[in-house]
């Protein structure tokens, strides 16, 4: 070697080497020196795969990444693909920002972010984390936390619909959309889901390394005493009704493992359905039991037993209990004892199908958010107990009205009910509206996509399509404007004090207000407006309350709280305000385009 | 076989200028292609002839050898990919590296024709922080990289470039 090498005659298996150390501005900024070295980073899918890889770990479905990132080198455009996602992510940045400037258009820019779907999660993630002393830093969270929900919510529903179409979808994601509907964070998606089971399902191999040798008898019982051994125990009946146990995605991480008996059967057969075993729920009176079949013409002790029938053997097992085999006479005599007809016997000793499952989860989480309200609702039931619920306590009801409206039976499916079911799916309508407009008015989109074709031909239709215009309608004008006149001034407390009501004594925060009271005649009367000592013509403001609740008080009703808001209203908060004002005591407003002067 | 005595086994390297130099056979198997010939001929005592590296490349890449020697073994994962490359290189190794360019780029080659995987690794990593955070002519300077682009062409690159500029 004579001639002593250069930085552009390094072959290009080396360059390619130094190139992958390099962020992606410093790549554009060396391509830019030269013919030759721009030529080789255009072309060098490597480098802008390893980009792809690293930079960005949620990908939306629709890119299939991990085919891709499999696949040959050279069947995707790689720089390009990250070229668009940097696109995606400044798109998601500034779509937040218009978002936390104005009310203006933020349906419409919130859904613009949901489009992108898991391709804005760390953006969207990053923004959660933005640091505490960031000029918005309680608005940016609520939005950039808001927009994930509803990105998460679109994916679980989904599920549910290709569920409900007769797809095939794994039990393990037909019950994770659940914790797609109620949780945010890194660690929350299908895939994480699916990676814990398939991480269980080689830690089985790893310990009984001839599974597949056993007979089905023995799998299942290996596999019931694996789980056990895992700490998959069910829960004791303390906290049996705790939310938490009705979420897959909590119980695989959680340390104790603590599930409901449905979660565990589904467990079971999700990791069954990994090893080769045939293992099915049973939804039982009051319990969920696993059914595990023997192959075809095999006996559940390995025997051939060559046979015409379709039946299969079959066992019952118990894995929320422990890992012994639980006899159908057993079974029988419980059912028999509870008073349930013979006749009816075979309809509880069945397997059942997923989507049984998810309604009955959902009837499961109604229960445990219901236990919660009762037991912990206050004097004047106005509390925060949602901030110790995990996860969110209305995230999850929410979720199971979706369920029930997605799953719920549907005219085509009953014989002769038509009627019936048709109430039966009303009847979740105005908690849907309810929930929705109070805590998640920007899933009006999703309300457009999938609960309006339910009610096509039916009264229900042409009102929520009338109903969704009107609220696309008031999202694209600019809110009327509330100047404080120059004249004597009955507006005394400010969008953005904190207060303690006079009467029921919750804590709450001005949102906004009106000289008088604006309500209808009916409220007025049902509130008993008239009856307050300052009447309807006191001013009347627009408050959030820390339990969540909007509500409109008089003016006499406010008394000023001094000292610092808590921890429930400062997560809340940022749907209205930025942040936070320790000296001036007080939330800094972000509904400045409807209170310029407050 | 008796481990410590092929331990302190040496073996002689002829390099590309004809100088022989001799080293423990433990250092000099840090280079996989060294280690392949050994096993695949058997150490019969002559010298290997190493014909693509000069003898002040070869005694800088032994040098890096005898410090790496007890160096776990590259593991032959072929994600390496999948990580983010950090550029963090460790004390000694950025000292060592402290020589001319040319040598540097001697030494990265050498490190690839003697498939010493770590050694690469910092030679790529010094030369990539050569390039970080520099603009397109800072480094043209540091290089010695002729400009060849049209003015026209310079606008168009620019262009292409501007998703990756600050909003």
């Amino acid at each position: 070697m004579d001639a002593r090498p250069s930085f552009t005659a390094l072959p290009t298996e080396i360059l390619e080497a130094i190139f992958l150390h390099l962020d992606p501005r410093s790549l554009l900024s060396v391509a830019q020196t030269t013919r030759s070295i721009k030529k080789l980073t255009s072309d060098a899918p490597i480098v802008w795969r390893h980009f792809c890889r690293t930079y960005f770990k949620s990908w939306a479905p629709h890119h299939n990444i991990s085919t891709k990132l499999a696949g040959p080198l050279s069947d995707v455009d790689w720089r390009a693909l990250f070229i668009q996602r940097i696109q995606i992510e400044k798109r998601t940045v500034s779509l937040l920002d218009s978002v936390l400037q104005t009310q203006h258009a933020r349906i419409r820019s919130i859904n613009e972010i949901a489009d992108f779907g898991y391709d804005a999660k760390e953006t969207l993630l990053r923004q959660c984390a933005c640091p505490d002393d960031a000029e918005d830093v309680l608005a940016r969270r609520y939005y950039a936390n808001a927009v994930l929900e509803r990105i998460q919510r679109e994916m679980a529903i989904n599920v549910w619909k290709d569920l409900y179409n007769g797809k095939p979808v794994p039990i393990e994601r037909a019950l994770g959309a659940y914790d797609l509907f109620a949780r945010t964070g890194a660690d929350v998606d299908f895939d994480v889901i699916t990676e814990d089971l398939d991480d269980l399902a080689k830690a089985v191999l790893t310990e009984c390394p001839d599974f597949s040798q056993l007979s089905t008898r023995m799998k299942a019982s290996a596999l019931a005493s694996f789980l056990r051994d895992q700490g998959f125990k069910g829960v004791a009946e303390t906290s049996y009704r705790a939310l938490r146990n009705s979420f897959i995605g909590v119980v695989l991480r959680s340390p104790t493992h603590e599930s409901l008996p449905l979660i565990s059967v589904a467990i079971y057969c999700a990791l069954a359905t990994r090893l080769g075993l045939d293992a099915r729920p049973c939804g039982f009176l009051f319990h969920v039991y696993c059914l595990i079949y023997a192959p075809k013409s095999h006996t559940l002790d390995g025997v051939y037993k060559p046979t015409s029938s379709d039946v299969l053997d079959s066992m019952y097992l118990d894995p929320f209990r422990s890992s012994k085999e639980v006899g159908q006479d057993d079974l029988q005599r419980v059912l028999r004892e509870m008073g349930v007809p013979v006749s009816e016997h075979e309809s509880f000793l069945s397997d059942t199908n997923t989507r049984e499952m998810v309604l009955r989860t959902a009837r499961n989480i109604m229960n445990s958010v219901q236990t919660i309200r009762q037991t912990e609702a206050g004097v004047y039931g106005i509390h925060s107990t949602w901030l110790d619920a995990y996860p969110d306590m209305d995230n999850s009801f929410y979720a199971t009205i979706w369920a029930m409206l997605m799953l719920g039976p549907r005219e085509e499916e009953e014989h002769g009910g038509l009627h019936n079911v048709s109430t039966r799916r009303r009847q979740y309508l105005p908690y849907l509206l309810e929930h929705f407009q109070t805590h998640y008015p920007w899933d009006v989109t999703l309300l457009e996509q999938h609960v309006i074709p339910l009610f096509y031909n039916q009264p229900e239709g042409g009102r929520l399509l009338s109903f969704v215009h009107s609220m696309h309608n008031i999202d694209s004008v600019r809110k009327p404007v509330n100047r404080r006149g120059p004249g004597p001034e009955n507006v005394h407390f400010k969008v953005g004090e904190l207060f303690k009501h006079r009467r029921y004594l919750y804590e709450g925060v001005i949102t906004g207000w009106d000289t008088s009271c604006d309500a209808g005649e009916e409220w007025i009367e049902h509130m008993g407006v008239d009856r307050l000592a300052n009447g309807r013509e006191q001013s009347f403001y627009h408050v959030l309350v820390c339990d969540k609740s909007v509500r409109y008080v008089a003016e006499e009703n406010i008394l000023r709280a001094g000292g610092e808001p808590s921890e429930a209203m400062l997560r809340l908060a940022g749907r209205h305000f930025k942040r936070w004002d320790a000296d001036k005591n007080r939330f800094v407003s972000n509904v400045r385009d409807e209170y310029p002067d407050d | 076989m008796a481990a410590t005595s092929a331990d302190a086994k040496k073996v002689t390297l002829t390099t590309s200028d004809n100088a022989d130099l001799t080293v423990e056979r433990e250092v000099a198997e840090r280079s996989i292609l060294i280690k392949n010939l050994l096993e695949d001929i058997g150490d019969n005592g002559d010298a290997i002839p190493i014909p693509n590296v000069n003898e002040a490349v070869m005694k800088k890449v032994l040098e890096w050898c005898e410090q790496h020697r007890k160096d776990p073994p590259a593991s032959q994962d072929d994600d390496a990919d999948s990580r983010k490359k950090s550029t963090d290189i460790d004390e000694w190794d950025q000292k060592f590296m402290q020589v001319d360019q040319e040598m540097l780029f001697e030494i990265i080659l050498a490190a690839n024709y003697l498939d010493i995987k770590a050694l690469l690794d910092v030679g790529c990593k010094t030369v990539a922080n050569m390039i970080k955070g520099k603009s397109p002519d800072e480094i043209r300077k540091t290089f010695n990289i002729q400009n060849d682009f049209t003015p026209e062409e310079e606008d168009q690159i620019r262009r292409e470039n501007e998703w990756a500029e600050d909003r």
